[in-house]
């Protein structure tokens, strides 16, 4: 017999533990990717559990069922459109009324429904206690109390999704009954919307039209413009009514059911002490002692990752720059030898960054969100983040930019609007990152003092600043602003942070090494060719004339984009020294000029990768170019400057 | 006992007011940019009778922590400004 598939939904608010639920159904078998078309992530499995084949899709974590966001409207439509034969509701039992809220929405698209009320351990312990049965009655909806980090509740949410769709039960929650004036108006706009053929439930769509919702609004229009016609009108007789926007109305009552059920069902036992997670709460979001813990915090992250990621790449670097003489010795060194080994040599470079500072930088990011620390940095640095038009959520991802862009900007997954996600991602292409600080104190700092090299960062950050906020200005969308839950701290589970770590990174790898390792072969092509000597003569208008650079320094800028770290070798084995103070045509003007073009030139290729899988061809493209032309007009401003003034 | 309407940025560590309105303010064409910020808000829970008591607020203007419907919020200091209490004196 044909095994029998299933599909099952998880939805929920964020952080209620949903993707550990999703980690320990699919354990190994699972995909991260995005949505079609989309920059929004996807995470799919399957698994076999009495005879089915079970397949799961994490929907992303969001607190309403509107349009504020591309998430909001994925999974909205993932539900209504494709109709997973289960939604699993994952809730936080810690804080049901808020959850709650999302339930409701959930049932009025009336889906095929379980509640996973999760994190059972963590409302006991804040003394909130939770009657289930009453809870699962007045909903008509089954619920599971579960704890998620310890696996407690989750075969038998499998087996009450089965229960569910064997049985057939057509599933009757209770509906979702709004004020009198109010669902009246619904049920009059039900009754028009019945009569066409659409993809939301009537109820549904008539409750979202008396929202304001913008998708159904145009799509109904499209269908019967009649019913937008009498919608409006309806609306207008509820804001007469009630002073408020009709939407306001809807969501306030539908707040107070959810308040209203949350009241009913939970007894409140208040601890006498102040929790431990209270206590560091308050701790880590104090006005002095909170920015001294997250300083030290940040630094020592930053220490640890850098001792031994840099102690790491060059044990890696060393060990494979060992079998070159093997290699050669096999293939020859001829030019089929230095093509293939051009191609090794990207791999090299890729696994020498992707091991040591990527893969740490982002399980470190995920155990801070994980465990709740993010947001509090994002509460402390929320108004710094304003002045270049992100908010305080983009602050850790900027800051991992300092040490490996590629992390921070796979990192800004966690920016709730695209439009956020593209301007922190847009920001941190210009922060110089671990490879480019080589390049500033090897250089500036070395040979012009590190004041020069601290005016440089200053710079940068004021670049940074001014770029930012204009991006701000001109990108379409929502104006950025912090609304953010701070949910409690717990213990981050290890396991989910690393399997997800390891199924972004194969994501980023994927795309990252095959473009890689084009990369190094197309570079060493041009070497065999002959063809570095003619291309940097064509580019010495730009490098010699304009730049004010020696010619050969237009090959480090096209290596660079292979590796940035690199520049600085490749820069003396071509002077033909590694002192640079007696160079002539590269004094300490060329030194400063050279270093600021490499800071802001291009994102590396790597980061080049990480960008395609974040936010497309197209904008990476833009970017790229757009920081190309920027680079060279600095570049050739600071020089005619500098050689003006002399101040160096 | 009297009572006003203020800005919930007004209000100091610990106390508590009466969600009486959301006054993002209104210009024209940015109508829709308007109702996304303060949709997200209702929907956080932030609905006009809701309660909402602020526990403190990062320094230098930075966002206030608010505690709203049995949770811990973060709201910017800029749209805060928006949210309109109702407080007895």
């Amino acid at each position: 017999m044909a095994k029998k598939k299933l599909l099952i939904a998880l939805a929920g608010n964020a952080n209620v533990g949903k993707s550990v639920i999703f980690n320990y159904l699919t354990g190994l078998h699972q995909h991260i990717g995005n949505w079609p078309g989309k920059t929004v992530e996807k995470a799919e499995g399957t698994l076999h559990f009495k005879g089915y084949i079970i397949d799961i899709v994490d929907l992303p974590g969001i607190y309403s069922l509107s349009t504020y966001s591309m998430e909001e409207l994925i999974s909205r439509r993932y539900i209504a459109v494709e109709k997973p034969d289960v939604v699993i509701n994952v809730i936080d039992a810690s804080v049901l009324e808020r959850n709650l809220y999302f339930t409701l929405q959930l049932m009025e698209l009336e889906t095929p429904m379980i509640i996973a009320l999760n994190q059972m351990d963590i409302a006991n312990r804040k003394g909130i206690r939770i009657d289930v049965k009453k809870l699962e009655k007045l909903l008509g909806v089954p619920v599971i109390p579960t704890i998620a980090i310890k696996g407690v509740g989750i075969f038998q949410l499998l087996e009450k999704a089965i229960e569910i769709v064997e049985k057939k039960h057509i599933v009757k929650h209770v509906p979702v009954k709004f004020g009198e004036e109010v669902e009246e108006k619904i049920l009059k706009l039900t009754k028009m919307v019945e009569n066409i053929q659409f993809q939301y439930p009537p109820r549904y769509t008539a409750i979202k039209l008396l929202e304001g919702d913008e998708e159904i609004e145009r799509e109904i229009s499209r269908l019967n413009p009649e019913i937008v016609t009498t919608a409006k009108k309806l609306i207008e007789e509820i804001e007469k009514l009630h002073g408020h926007s009709c939407s306001t109305v809807i969501v306030a009552e539908r707040y107070e059911i959810a308040g209203r059920i949350a009241r009913e069902v939970q007894m409140l036992v208040p601890p006498i002490k102040p929790r431990l997670e209270e206590r560091l709460h308050n701790l880590t979001t104090h006005k002095v002692a909170g920015y001294i813990i997250m300083a030290f915090l940040l630094l020592s992250i930053f220490y640890s990752i850098f001792t031994l990621g840099g102690y790491v790449s060059d044990l890696l670097n060393s060990l494979f720059y060992d079998i070159e003489p093997l290699f050669y010795n096999f293939f020859g060194v001829g030019v089929t030898g230095k093509l293939l080994w051009s191609m090794i040599e990207g791999i090299i470079a890729g696994i020498t960054i992707v091991l040591p500072y990527i893969i740490p930088l982002y399980i470190i990011l995920g155990l801070l969100e994980d465990s709740g620390y993010l947001s509090r940095s994002a509460f402390l640095m929320d108004n710094v983040m304003h002045k270049m038009g992100l908010h305080g959520k983009a602050f850790i991802p900027l800051l991992l930019g300092y040490g490996c862009s590629v992390p921070a900007c796979l990192g800004c997954r966690i920016m709730e609007t695209q439009r956020e996600r593209l301007l922190a991602i847009f920001v941190i292409t210009l922060v110089p990152c671990a490879s480019r600080t080589v390049i500033i104190l090897g250089l500036v700092g070395k040979y012009l003092g590190v004041q020069w090299a601290l005016m440089l960062y200053i710079f940068n950050l004021v670049v940074i600043i001014i770029l930012g906020r204009l991006a701000f200005k001109t990108l379409p969308g929502e104006p950025t602003a912090l609304i953010m839950e701070m949910h409690d701290y717990k213990w981050p589970h290890l396991k989910t942070v690393l399997k997800q770590t390891w199924f972004r990174i194969f994501e980023f790898i994927k795309i990252g090494f095959p473009l890689i390792v084009i990369g190094s072969f197309i570079i060493k092509l041009l070497e065999v060719l002959d063809l570095i000597r003619p291309i940097t003569l064509a580019l010495s208008p730009i490098t010699v004339t304009w730049l004010g650079l020696p010619m050969i320094t237009g090959i480090v800028l096209i290596f660079g984009v292979l590796r940035k770290e690199l520049m600085l070798v490749m820069l003396a084995a071509l002077l033909e020294t590694t002192d640079f103070t007696n160079v002539p045509d590269f004094g300490p003007i060329q030194m400063f000029v050279f270093t600021l073009v490499s800071m802001f030139y291009i994102p590396c290729i790597a980061t080049i990768a990480a960008l395609i899988k974040e936010i497309g061809w197209g904008r990476t493209l833009l970017i790229t170019i757009f920081e190309i032309l920027f680079a060279i007009l600095l570049g050739g401003l600071t020089f005619r400057i500098l050689t003006l003034t002399s101040i160096i | 006992m009297e009572k006003s309407i203020v800005p919930l940025t007004t209000l100091k560590d610990g106390e508590t007011g009466i969600i009486t309105s959301i006054r993002a303010e209104y210009s024209r064409g940015k109508k829709r940019r308007r109702w996304g910020v303060e949709k997200r808000l209702i929907d956080m829970g932030l609905t006009p009778g809701t309660k909402v008591t602020v526990i403190k607020s990062a320094p230098f203007h930075g966002p206030l922590e608010i505690l709203v419907r049995g949770s811990r919020l973060a709201l910017g200091r800029g749209i805060a400004e928006k949210i309109f209490v109702e407080v007895g004196k």
